[in-house]
């Protein structure tokens, strides 16, 4: 009856939640600090637990209100504009260590956690997983994951993909399901989580994960090699891919970059050899070998300033652009882009194919510039790009994901079916679905 | 109905692309469980146009299709369980692309996994992933089933080394998943594609990375007088947070029905022997070589063979990869199972195995991916025995039960299949897989797409059980790899 005479369905959906949640907390006002590309949501709910998440999903699917989970926030530039927002739904609350055993090297924890606190636990076993996102030490692991953010391991760690063993995500309805599980290698069911990292949550809010970890390298050594052109750079990069050499990050600096990272405003590449010392001792010689063959300077560099400042150059920037292109091809999108974005910071990881431009765009018609030079130099490069932060105007003008392709039906279907009010995320992913 | 569908194929695809004849399907009514299904039809498509013609016909007459490679799956996924359109995609075997720069290869789902390393060998590369039986096994085969192998500890399994697809769906149409690199926007596809048997759609070409040859590699045999000691040494090795390129498990059973054939070396009268492999920078194999024997003395190993030359490693290789096949020195029959469990977990459910093995009077040879937690315990047995073939089933549930038990799971690389099926609720509850019919239905797959494989019993597959997993016990051939 209650439901009945409520004004409107985001205060009867309040009403729900208090009576069915018993640990949210929630939010009716100063909301600002939960919009999405300017637009803020009616009401927070902060989770506490997963079954908070799950009575939450439930009353707003219920009364089909949109629902935006939320991390920290550190990645919620990427995406396009909502097409509805009624509720953040925030997982901070959603902390508990579930399961560690070092010795099995996997780790189950609840999304909420920042990432950076997983890893300095694991770091007292020597451990890590190996995902370095962009941006200040907040971002919690279910957030990273949902934007699948990746940092300089990269270059051999891959993405989340490839440590995610396991997962639980939260449906739209409040279902809770999971996939995979504890072991490093198991083939049982579809392998659901892949679908997850990625998609915004518009699939289902990732509230546990399980990871395989690596463990942390003995010695590692940041050095700086200052070329003349990127090529150069990366010239060197893939002599050392190609000697098999223990590299564990290698991000090529444009000059503007390089300055503000590690020093000299030249092309440069910033390596770090990490291992066991004495395959430290023979990368980092044979990387000054090749450098000083090319005439590049080679400097040792401090890795606990350099890495933490390419990291903050790379996140939370009015404008992010990252581009795919094939490796071959990175030197040559690379100075394109420089050539043409003006004051961006531009990094790639070049044995990915990857090419990040963050920018200061002071205005949406810098910003609308940046992004056709971004999509020029992907085109006549055979690459694609992504629009990982813009202002909500300029978003408008074009999905931030490029152009879907004839696998889009598929997702279309996809989301259907696992989201068939269309109620999480909204109009945020490829397509705007 | 039949001869409507072998006329529609052959009018779609040419006469010489598809057989129907009795004696012509039998050699396609199995795959290496001998699980056995007769199609009505198999087709041998040349091209993705052709693939998608086929599966056109099946749809239309709402026919299932079977996609297949070489056969040597473990979990009956290329049987036709209830008869249908067997699309073998052996003739589509070209290598399309190699780019050794962007270490990558686009091939055909016929493709050989080890013609695939061969072909990119001279650049110094090779494909990863390696089932014991890349000698047969195609790419296709190997991306429906996610196949892993002994090099898959430090690299990942198959779905860490696909890129992207060109796919047939249900009803024909062709779309592509992935691309040539991971961030291709959109969600991973080809993350949930790989390792779904077949039941999502037919790829007709896949690409993939390449990895470099190691610069140097070692190959350690350790020798164990307990069982115990060695896999408290896999668990010592595992700990002490070094990953190998390779770290598996032979025991008594094994060494006896291996080393008589082979001489590679394992002592008769050992109890179990570790095979671990290291490889990389010269400097670092040397290192490590030394770290893991370390760690194998202090676990009681009675003996360490260093291998580093190519024909000594070989040697040492030769009998883990016969392990399987030479079993049928020791007894008529045996039935192959597939676990994974934490590696901590490891000596006490390879004791589980012995114990229920004797329980049911059956002896069990092990061999495994130990540093993966991958068990494969063999039950041995004589199926002129009456009654024998439903204890098997029994002993072999009741060591799936353990896995599972121990937090593990009930397949790590041979797939659910035909024979699994009915386990997979003892890890995933209704709403679980309620969200992977979600999957299917996205890819457009429904009932005719593969039927009977990877999940609890569909309609019209009741009967079919029984007799499948009745069979699925009964005598393997001698080209079973593992």
């Amino acid at each position: 009856m209650s439901d009945a005479v409520a004004t409107r369905p985001v205060d009867a959906f309040v009403a729900a939640v208090r009576a069915g949640a018993a640990g949210a907390r929630i939010l009716g006002a100063g909301l600002a600090s939960f919009a999405v590309d300017g637009r803020a949501p009616s009401v927070a709910v902060f989770a506490g637990s997963i079954d908070d998440v799950q009575a939450c999903l439930r009353e707003a699917h219920r009364r089909r209100l949109a629902v935006i989970p939320w991390g920290a926030g550190s990645h919620m530039a990427l995406g396009n504009e909502p097409a509805a927002y009624d509720v953040a739904l925030v997982c901070t609350g959603l902390q508990r260590l579930v399961d560690y055993q070092p010795a099995d090297m996997t780790v189950t924890v609840e999304a909420g956690l920042p990432l950076a606190e997983l890893q300095a636990m694991l770091a007292t076993e020597r451990q890590f997983v190996p995902l370095d996102p962009p941006g200040r030490d907040v971002a919690t692991i279910g957030g990273a994951l949902a934007a699948n953010a990746q940092g300089s391991l990269r270059h051999t760690a891959g993405t989340a993909r490839d440590w995610l063993i396991g997962l639980t995500v939260v449906q739209a309805d409040g279902t809770l399901v999971r996939s995979g599980g504890r072991v490093v290698k198991n083939v049982a069911g579809y392998d659901m989580s892949k679908l997850y990292i990625g998609s915004l949550a518009t699939l289902g809010v990732i509230v546990e994960v399980t990871f395989k970890l690596a463990p942390r390298p003995a010695a590692s050594t940041t050095l700086a090699l200052a070329c003349d052109s990127p090529h150069g750079a990366a010239m060197l990069l893939f002599a050392a891919r190609d000697a098999g050499l223990a590299v564990e990050a290698a991000e090529m600096l444009a000059p503007a970059a390089a300055a503000e990272i590690c020093g000299a405003a030249r092309w440069s590449a910033l390596v770090r050899a990490a291992g066991g010392a004495s395959a430290v001792g023979r990368s980092v010689r044979e990387l000054r070998e090749n450098a000083a063959g090319m005439q590049a300077d080679v400097r040792e560099v401090d890795a606990a300033t350099a890495w933490p400042a390419w990291r903050r150059r790379f996140a939370g920037r009015p404008v992010m652009l990252g581009l795919s292109v094939l490796p071959s091809r990175v030197a040559d999108a690379a100075e394109a882009l420089d050539g043409t974005i003006e004051n961006a910071t531009i990094s790639c990881t070049v044995s990915a194919g990857v090419v990040r431009a963050a920018c200061d765009a002071t205005d949406d018609a810098a910003a609308r510039a940046a992004i056709a030079a971004a999509r020029e130099v992907a085109r006549q490069h055979d690459g694609a790009t992504i629009v990982g932060a813009a202002p909500a105007a300029v978003k408008r003008d074009a999905d931030v994901f490029g152009p879907t392709r004839n696998d889009f039906p598929i997702m279309r279907r996809l989301k259907h079916e696992l989201d068939p009010q269309r109620i999480l995320a909204p109009g945020r992913f490829v397509g705007r679905l | 109905m039949t001869r409507d569908v072998v006329r529609a194929l052959e009018r779609a695809l040419g006469r010489e692309r598809v057989i129907a004849s009795a004696e012509e399907l039998i050699a396609f009514e199995y795959d290496a469980t001998i699980e056995r299904g007769q199609p009505q039809a198999v087709v041998f498509p040349d091209s993705t146009e052709q693939v998608s013609a086929a599966v056109k016909v099946a749809h239309r007459y709402d026919v299932p299709v079977i996609p297949r490679g070489a056969g040597t799956g473990l979990s009956g996924g290329a049987v036709a369980a209830v008869g249908g359109v067997v699309v073998a995609l052996t003739r589509m075997k070209r290598v399309l692309e190699v780019d050794a720069v962007n270490r990558l290869a686009v091939v055909e789902p016929g493709v050989v996994n080890l013609d695939l390393s061969r072909a990119v060998s001279p650049f110094g590369l090779y494909y990863a992933p390696d089932p014991s039986s890349q000698r047969a096994c195609t790419i296709g085969g190997n991306v429906a089933e996610n196949a892993g192998g002994p090099h898959c500890l430090a690299l990942g399994t198959t779905t860490n080394h696909v890129l992207g697809c060109e796919l047939v769906l249900a009803d024909g149409t062709i779309a592509q998943i992935g691309g040539r690199s991971r961030d291709v926007a959109g969600y991973d596809l080809t993350g949930a594609f790989v390792g779904s048997e077949g039941t999502l759609a037919i790829a007709t070409t896949i690409t993939v990375r390449l990895s470099r040859l190691p610069e140097s590699t070692r190959t350690l045999l350790a020798i164990f007088d307990t069982v115990d000691d060695a896999s408290n040494a896999v668990s010592s090795i595992i700990a002490s947070g070094f990953v190998p390129a390779a770290l598996e498990m032979m025991d008594r059973n094994i060494i006896r029905a291996v080393e008589p054939m082979l001489h590679c070396g394992y002592p008769l009268d050992a109890e179990a022997v570790l095979l671990i492999e290291v490889d990389g920078l010269e400097e670092s194999t040397a290192e490590q070589a030394e770290a893991v024997a370390a760690i194998c003395r202090a676990n009681a190993a009675r003996e360490l063979r260093l291998a580093v030359e190519e024909a000594d490693r070989a040697l040492l290789w030769s009998g883990r990869k016969a392990s399987i096949s030479a079993l049928g020195h020791l007894f008529p029959n045996y039935y192959v199972l597939d676990g994974v469990v934490p590696r901590t977990r490891l000596p006490a459910v390879l004791r589980q195995t012995y114990e229920i093995a004797e329980r049911y009077g059956f002896a069990v040879a092990n061999v495994f991916h130990a540093g993966d937690g991958n068990l494969h315990p063999n039950l041995l047995f004589d199926e002129r025995e009456p009654g024998v073939t439903a204890r098997v089933l029994e002993a072999g549930a009741e060591i799936m039960r353990a896995c599972v038990a121990a937090g593990g799971s009930i397949t790590g690389e041979h797939g659910v299949g035909l024979e699994k099926r009915d386990f997979l609720s003892w890890i995933f509850g209704e709403d679980d897989l309620r969200a992977m019919a979600g999957l299917k239905a996205a890819f457009g797959a429904g009932e005719q797409y593969n039927p009977c494989k990877a999940f609890p019993t569909h309609h019209g597959c009741g009967e079919v059980t029984q007799a499948q997993v009745q069979r699925a016990a009964a005598a393997v051939g001698a080209d079973l790899y593992v």
